[in-house]
């Protein structure tokens, strides 16, 4: 039978080894290009171009000069070349600001022995992972409500110990540190209730530009594999139930987590974000790897 | 209660079973304790359920089974009694136990002893004053006491070999009542009517009306009686009280010294109330048997003690006819053998008449019957002469050769010539046997009317003729007479042994006069009149006072008379009563005995009906508490509960139960584990049984022990090189436990702290020594003993081992001695210390004395050896065959000498002797040279 069980040591749970496992993979994957679709109109410099004139470094074009502007912007050696004045443009270099979520609820710190990891330390894995990826990229990430946005690359020791610090948060990602149109990267089980839960979405939606939801849960979660008389205790709410025959309510339970998943799946889609299962008994590369396609394919989409 | 012999010691705390319908509505609602398990998302299983019920309920089983552990409970407390003891008639008043106490109560009686002590027990628990009277003892004042007294007095009550005496209590009984007139009797009877029971029970049921219960057991004694000593076996009537008695059973005989001589087994027929055994046994031993009792009985009356006179006499049969065997009906010694042969055992001698009377002397015959012959010749004459004064019983026949013959061993003068009444001669009519003389022998037979006597031979009439005649005819002429000569008899018959003279040896009467006269004679078992034979007393003279010899009590065990026993005269009835113990009387060689019953006595059942008196049993454990019972039931379904509860809420899963229920089962079997090993041990002695393995005893000292183990290997190992013996694996034994029969040789290391055997073990090491086994004790501390052997701590605790064992004397071992060539030639036998001697068991002087040794050894091996010289740790050897201990003096030749002992005293233990011929080999050698 499976066993369940509630993390207690939360700091241990955010330990060291979940560093060293987010540096690791990242160090897997390869380098995390972010294209933004949509940028915000941010003073700051960073490494993507944003295929349009702007302020940066790279050359971008030569367009004539038009009266009434600037003398100095003129580019001399090209307009020597010929009877009309030029005006050298540089592309538009921003960076981009990404912000992670790791929901650490109480449910959160939940695993059994069908997942080597519980869902916590998966969570935190993919979020210092996803981090320094973004961040050898040239992203600043920021953890919300943690951390300002970084481009540090020492990004996951002290996203690591800012988790530690405050290993528990309260309530769903808030979002004011957020700026407009950064992007919003969640993780989490996403188990409360649906209205909750799009609620939430909805409030992010309005100042993020777009977001990703990775949806972790336990293999004990999904395959529901108790029989037999059986007390329930939801680790976050407290509430108890008890079941005669566990066996009984496992078709029932199967349906009403598919259909909880299909309203979040399906409200993700109509804000435009994109929304990931992750169980935690399969590798933690597996979402990575995804987000990283959808981050990057993004740009795809959008251009 | 419900037809069931079921009571509560507090019935009102049966209400509560009131309470379980409410404990069924309770047991409903909790539910049994579920499985936790810390689950997320809830919320959303709840959504899924919600319309499904959320306790819930106990399975109906389960909620049956708290509900049955609640009643039993319940019940438990309740205080259930099983079989409650039938509550006197009234429960409050003095109680008086009356306690048949005679012999019949012997074979049950510790049984009736529990019922009394609980009636006591229960008795004191109520404050009621108690009298207790035993019913066999002497009458006297009853007085009432506490039921704790009684007690104590019930625990030294043992049955008195004789029947109670119900009606001398009478009295004392009635006394008693009329100063507690609210008194209950009850009656703890024996079942026996013997001693007006019937009548007693109604004077009791008079006396104290409606408040008599009495206690009749189902199984009621038997008895033996008429123990007889007959022509080929031993016969006795055993007896019973009612058909619902043991139809089946042993009779034992028993020698003076209670040694068993013989047993037969009885049954009796359908409702038959008498049963005869028989044993058959050769008469040496019926000789030898002094008493017979039914096995498993224990009781006086089922003893039945046999005395002298029923030992069957040897009677020398010698007819002056004996040439006419070839018609038997017509010798003249036929009719007397028949009727002999019942009681005596007859022998016929061959040959001439002197030889045939010299050789019955030498056979020591205590009855001498010659029939017809005339004279007895001279040179047997004086012989002849001393057997009868020193109580040879001599009966004569008449006959032609009488008539005829001129002899003075007749007890009365005799007319020459015979008379012939009833002949075609004579007018006369046969004559009929008148009477017997109250003085003589036959007094109290019945004088048979259909004897006719036809011819006779007359004695002269003189003034001791009718003094002797012990038999007279009709007409006053003597039949038979007799006369006491020194201490014998002599008698003669004035007609012939056979049928020619007169019909009276056809007649039963004539077997009931030669019974008579045999029984005169002495008892071969005493000193017989023979040659030099001592003088021998008498029994059974009349005014004689036998004082008691050894007298039964009432389980029907021979001790020492009690001191109410009084003597006894010849003129008292032979049977038990109070004064006269059932025992034997009398002198120690020729004792009388006298029997519980009498020997036409018969068992006669209590008979209570139409008595107005309670009935009761003595039903063993009357009452049985059952609480306990039911609290352990109740445990039971408490840890059966307990377990379903595990297997509810999955701390256990059936893997584990099943874990748990092996164990339990484990426990519950640990009986047949012994088994087990038992059968574990069969293997251990087969193996034992099948290699011939040097063996040691276990000490407990773990060095010492494996010293033991590594010194014998080490022996073994070079006695697989050197010889032809390859001995099996060492072997560790302990002589309390283990079979020894297996090891030809003992090595007993004697460790100062050792104990002496337990008697069990030490009978063991006995019958081992003188079956042939030979034990070496090692004392170890040659070091530290100074001059003799048993002066140092091992000797002393070698002395402690020893004390009670049959040890033969010992010696140093001599220079010729077998062991000193049984495979090396040793002059001494050192280990790991040189100083000891070996000590063997001392070789005859000379020759045979070895029926008097104590410890016979079996094929001349010394089944003792002893020595301080710490062999095994000579012989020891490590794993790598180097030796574990250094010797002492270091000298590397003095452990190859300990070897050498060692293979000699194991060939020494295994081939015996034999090698003591090798001291004739030279001299054979040479001889063979020539």
């Amino acid at each position: 039978m499976a066993k369940a069980r509630i993390i207690e040591d939360t700091a241990a749970a955010l330990g060291h080894a979940r560093e060293v496992d987010g540096q690791t993979l990242a160090e897997a994957m390869p380098r995390l290009i972010v294209a933004a679709r949509r940028t915000a109109a941010t003073v700051l410099h960073g490494l993507h171009g944003r295929r349009r004139a702007g302020p940066g470094e790279n050359f971008w074009q030569y367009r004539r000069f038009t009266s009434g502007e600037p003398a100095r912007r003129i580019d001399w050696r090209r307009s020597a070349r010929d009877q009309y004045l030029y005006v050298r443009e540089r592309e538009w270099e921003v960076s981009h600001t990404v912000w992670l979520w790791v929901d650490r609820s109480r449910s959160m710190w939940f695993g059994s022995n069908l997942a080597g990891d519980a869902k916590i330390e998966r969570a935190v894995v993919l979020s210092l992972g996803l981090a320094e990826i973004l961040v050898d990229g040239g992203e600043r990430v920021g953890l919300l409500g943690l951390t300002r946005p970084l481009a540090n690359r020492r990004v996951i020791p002290i996203f690591a110990d800012a988790m530690r610090i405050k290993p528990e948060d309260e309530g769903f990602a808030p979002s004011a540190d957020i700026g407009a149109r950064s992007e919003v990267v969640l993780f989490g089980d996403f188990l409360a209730p649906v209205d909750e839960t799009i609620a939430q979405l909805n409030r992010l939606a309005s100042r993020a530009a777009r977001g990703h939801i990775i949806m972790i849960a336990d293999p004990i979660e999904e395959v529901f594999p108790f029989s037999g008389r059986t007390e329930f205790r939801d680790p976050e709410s407290g509430l108890k139930f008890i079941a005669g025959r566990a066996q009984d309510y496992r078709e029932a339970y199967a349906e009403r987590l598919a259909a909880h998943r299909a309203a979040i799946t399906a409200h993700a889609k109509m804000l435009g974000w994109t929304l990931a299962i992750h169980r935690s008994d399969r590798p933690a590369s597996e979402p990575l790897l995804a987000l990283h396609a959808r981050i990057g394919s993004l740009e795809a989409g959008a251009a | 209660m419900f037809g069931l012999p079921l009571a509560f010691a507090s019935p009102w705390l049966l209400v509560a079973f009131a309470a379980l319908p409410a404990l069924w509505w309770l047991l409903r609602v909790v539910p049994p304790q579920p499985q936790r398990v810390p689950f997320p998302p809830l919320r959303l299983l709840m959504d899924a359920v919600r319309p499904r019920e959320t306790p819930a309920n106990t399975p109906w089983w389960l909620i049956l089974l708290r509900l049955l552990l609640a009643a039993l409970v319940i019940l438990a407390l309740a205080g259930p009694i099983w079989r409650p003891q039938a509550s006197v008639a009234s429960s409050a008043g003095p109680l008086i136990l009356l306690i048949d106490d005679g012999w019949p109560a012997a074979p049950d009686w510790p049984q009736r002893r529990a019922v009394i002590e609980q009636r006591l027990t229960s008795a004191n628990d109520d404050g009621r004053p108690v009298a207790m009277v035993p019913l066999a003892q002497a009458p006297g004042d009853i007085t009432l006491g506490t039921g704790a007294e009684a007690i104590d007095r019930l625990r030294v009550l043992t049955p008195r070999p004789h029947l109670p005496q119900r009606a001398a209590h009478q009295p004392s009984l009635e006394r008693i009542l009329a100063t507690a007139p609210n008194a209950s009797i009850v009656w703890y009877a024996d079942g026996l009517d013997q001693d007006g029971g019937r009548a007693f029970a109604e004077a009791l049921a008079r006396l104290a009306s409606g408040r008599v219960t009495v206690h009749v057991a189902d199984q009621l004694a038997r008895g033996l009686i008429d123990p007889r000593n007959r022509a080929s076996a031993l016969t006795a009537t055993v007896l019973r009280a009612n058909a619902a008695s043991d139809a089946a059973g042993t009779v034992r005989a028993l020698d003076q010294r209670g040694r068993p001589v013989g047993e037969a087994d009885f049954t009796f027929g359908g409702n038959d109330l008498a049963a005869e055994v028989t044993l058959e046994l050769p008469l040496e031993l019926r000789n030898a048997v002094s008493q017979l009792e039914i096995v498993g009985e224990r009781s006086a009356g089922a003893v039945s003690l046999m005395d002298s006179s029923s030992r069957r006499r040897t009677v020398g049969l010698l007819s002056g006819t004996n040439a006419d065997t070839a018609q038997p009906l017509l010798a003249p010694g036929f009719y007397i053998g028949r009727a002999l042969e019942p009681f005596a055992d007859v022998s016929t001698p061959q040959g001439g008449t002197a030889d045939a009377i010299g050789r019955m002397i030498d056979d020591r015959v205590s009855v001498m019957v010659l029939a017809d012959i005339g004279t007895i010749p001279d040179p047997v004459r004086p012989r002849l002469d001393r057997w009868i004064s020193e109580g040879g019983v001599l009966i004569r026949f008449s006959g032609g050769r009488l008539a005829a013959g001129d002899d003075d061993l007749v007890p009365v003068r005799l007319r020459r010539g015979d008379r012939t009444l009833g002949g075609a001669l004579s007018w006369e009519v046969p004559q009929a046997l008148g009477s017997f003389s109250a003085d003589g022998p036959f007094a109290g037979l019945p004088v048979p009317e259909d004897v006719e006597v036809n011819r006779q031979i007359l004695a002269e009439p003189d003034a001791e003729l009718p003094a002797r005649t012990w038999a007279a005819l009709t007409d006053g002429t003597p039949l038979v007479t007799g006369r006491q000569e020194g201490k014998g008899l002599i008698a003669l018959f004035h007609v012939t042994g056979d049928t020619t003279w007169s019909n009276l040896p056809l007649s039963g009467a004539f077997v009931s006069m030669l019974e008579r006269l045999v029984e005169l004679s002495p008892t071969p078992s005493a000193d017989l009149p023979g040659d030099g034979a001592a003088s021998e007393q008498r029994n059974a003279t009349p005014a004689e006072v036998l004082s008691p010899l050894r007298t039964l009590d009432g389980f029907g065990v021979l001790g020492s008379p009690p001191p109410t026993a009084r003597p006894l005269t010849a003129t008292i009835s032979r049977v038990a009563t109070p004064d006269h113990p059932p025992g034997f009387y009398g002198a120690a060689e020729s004792p009388s005995a006298v029997n519980a019953l009498a020997s036409d006595a018969r068992l006669v059942p209590l008979n209570l009906d139409g008595v107005a008196v309670t009935r009761a049993s003595y039903a063993p454990a009357a009452e049985i508490r059952l609480a306990p019972a039911f609290l352990a039931g109740a445990t039971g379904l408490l840890m059966l509960d307990a377990l379903i509860v595990l297997l509810f809420a999955g701390a256990l899963t059936l893997r584990r139960a099943g874990t748990a229920a092996v164990v339990t089962l484990c426990l519950i079997a640990a009986g047949n584990d012994a088994r087990a090993q038992a059968e574990a041990n069969d293997a251990a002695i087969m193996e034992s049984a099948l290699t011939t393995r040097l063996a040691y005893v276990v000490t407990g000292d773990a060095e010492i022990d494996e010293t033991s183990r590594s010194g014998l290997e080490g022996l073994a190992l070079q006695l697989a090189t050197r010889t032809a013996f390859e001995p099996g694996e060492t072997i560790g034994i302990d002589p309390e436990t283990d079979d020894l029969s297996f090891y030809p040789l003992l090595y007993w290391p004697v460790v100062p702290e050792a104990q002496a055997p337990t008697p069990e073990a030490l009978s063991k090491i006995d019958s081992y020594m003188k079956l042939g086994g030979t034990i070496i004790f090692d004392t170890r501390d040659a070091l530290y003993s100074t001059g003799s052997i048993a002066n140092g701590p091992g000797g002393q605790a070698l002395r402690r081992i020893l004390a009670s064992l049959d040890v033969p004397d010992l010696e140093p071992v001599p220079l010729d001695h077998v062991l000193t060539k049984a495979f090396y030639l040793m002059p001494s036998f050192p280990g790991r210390y040189a100083e000891g001697e070996l000590w063997v068991e001392a070789l005859p002087a000379g020759g045979d004395g070895a029926a008097d040794r104590p410890a016979r050894s079996g094929d001349g091996v010394s089944p003792i050896m002893i020595t301080s010289n710490d062999l095994a740790g000579a012989w020891a050897i490590q794993p790598d065959g180097s030796p574990r201990y250094p010797t002492t003096p270091g000298d590397p030749r003095q452990r190859e000498l300990a070897y050498r002992a060692g293979i000699n005293i194991v060939m020494y233990a295994l081939t015996g002797n034999y090698k003591a011929d090798q001291v004739h080999i030279p001299a054979l050698l040479e001889r063979l040279g020539q």
